[in-house]
């Protein structure tokens, strides 16, 4: 049952940021609400106020020209699911809205909204921090860009402050040599681990390359551990190191021990996600 | 769950001993404790711990009560408390214990922790590693404010 809260309807990002900074902690920005509500019909959580931002339309658009391809932070998962600039551009991104929890969660829940909760089990950080991504906050007095390695903190926590606001999420356009995917795997609802592989990939071999691991420990993170042991290789000495890069990004995954695997269970399961989103990116 | 913790404290060990019994200063050294009482003295103790982890904050109202004392060593304890908001419930047992090293001070938590409720909903994974962070921080408090006044 929901506890009496206040609705705030502010009509632009600094109405928005003003009153985040005034009410503090007592406030939280609603989106789609799909973690925010069942957390507070669960009592988990109590906001006095809770600021809809749904009405800032401007944040729903998506475009791309040849350097950036830019998401607002309110598009909903069903919204990018069905995106054909993004089947086309990012079809590793594409293929992972695609499987984001159930339909019911991708009709209204937001990719902003999944990345500021920072629920661990959650899949998109992991692959916009393979992709290179910068996300954008906002608040009343400025805007800054966060790399996405440098958005989650811990469980639940984020770098974004107090009175700031995800606005947009910024991938560097493609080019043609440009390779990524992501894959995951659980038993239960939520996932027990995602890899994200991305790498550029031309007659020298394979450069740039960027994993990061998701779901399994406190937050997503990239390893560069890993990522050391593919890159400057060609695809088929790439392809005879993935063993050892697996156990390398298992051990650097800072996985924990909980209802979805043990440590080592998903130490090993990184692995083998990497050897086959390494797969699947070069094919 | 269970946790144990050393910290070797450069003091002698009758001056951690004083400062474990000296309510304030001790509970300042525990992060998110506050409104601590004592009920009777060395024996009976109430606290209220407020925890976060990112939207999630518990308040559990918390009794302390000290089972066994063998002066100098070791102090076994047992806090138990609810959050009614969050329906969830914790009970820790505790065990202290110091020994002199090398002219310092171990001091040594053994806990076990149990967590009753929606609050385990969170996982155990995440509630591990917040209890784990909250011991450090006051194992390092601890010795900071030892060391520090010596």
């Amino acid at each position: 049952m929901l506890r009496r809260f206040r609705l705030e309807e502010p009509e632009s990002v600094a109405e928005a940021s003003e009153l985040l900074g005034r009410f503090g902690d007592s406030a939280k920005v609603y989106a789609g609400g799909t973690e925010l509500l069942l957390a507070m019909k669960e009592g988990l959580a109590h906001y006095e106020r809770l600021i809809n931002v749904k009405k800032l339309k401007k944040l729903s658009e998506v475009s791309a020209d040849e350097s950036t391809i830019k998401i607002g932070a309110l598009c909903t998962h069903h919204e990018l699911e069905t995106s054909p600039m993004l089947q086309q551009k990012l079809p590793a991104l594409h293929k992972l809205e695609q499987n984001v929890a159930n339909v019911r969660v991708r009709q209204v829940g937001t990719l902003g909204g999944n990345l500021c909760f920072a629920e661990p089990h959650a899949d998109p950080g992991t692959l916009l921090m393979a992709l290179g991504a910068t996300l954008v906050a906002e608040k009343s007095s400025g805007r800054r860009e966060i790399a996405a390695e440098d958005f989650f903190v811990d469980v639940y926590e984020t770098s974004l402050e107090v009175d700031e606001l995800l606005t947009e999420i910024r991938i560097p356009t493609p080019t043609e040599n440009f390779r990524s995917a992501y894959l995951k795997f659980g038993y239960l609802e939520r996932p027990s681990v995602g890899v994200a592989v991305a790498f550029n990939l031309n007659g020298g071999g394979l450069s740039e390359v960027k994993i990061a691991v998701g779901c399994a420990g406190p937050a997503p993170r990239r390893v560069p551990e890993a990522e050391v042991l593919l890159n400057g290789k060609s695809k088929e000495e790439a392809e005879r190191t993935l063993s050892q890069a697996g156990e390398s990004a298992g051990r650097a995954s800072q996985a924990i021990s909980d209802l979805h695997g043990s440590q080592d269970y998903k130490e090993h399961i990184v692995g083998v996600l990497l050897k086959r989103a390494f797969q699947s990116a070069v094919t | 769950m269970q946790f144990q913790k050393e910290v070797e404290i450069a003091a002698p060990r009758e001056k951690v001993w004083n400062f474990i019994w000296d309510v304030d200063r001790f509970i300042a050294c525990v992060p998110g404790c506050k409104e601590a009482k004592t009920i009777e003295a060395g024996k009976k103790y109430a606290a209220t711990m407020v925890e976060k982890v990112g939207p999630f904050k518990v308040e559990f109202p918390t009794s302390i009560e000290v089972l066994e004392r063998e002066e100098l060593t070791r102090i076994k304890a047992q806090a138990s408390g609810a959050d009614n908001k969050i329906g969830s419930r914790m009970k820790v047992d505790l065990d202290v214990n110091l020994r002199e090293q090398d002219g310092k001070t171990v001091l040594g938590f053994i806990a076990s922790v149990d967590i009753l409720g929606k609050l385990a909903a969170l996982g155990h994974g995440i509630i591990k590693r917040k209890a784990d962070q909250v011991l450090d921080e006051f194992a390092q408090a601890v010795k900071r404010r030892l060391e520090g006044d010596s």
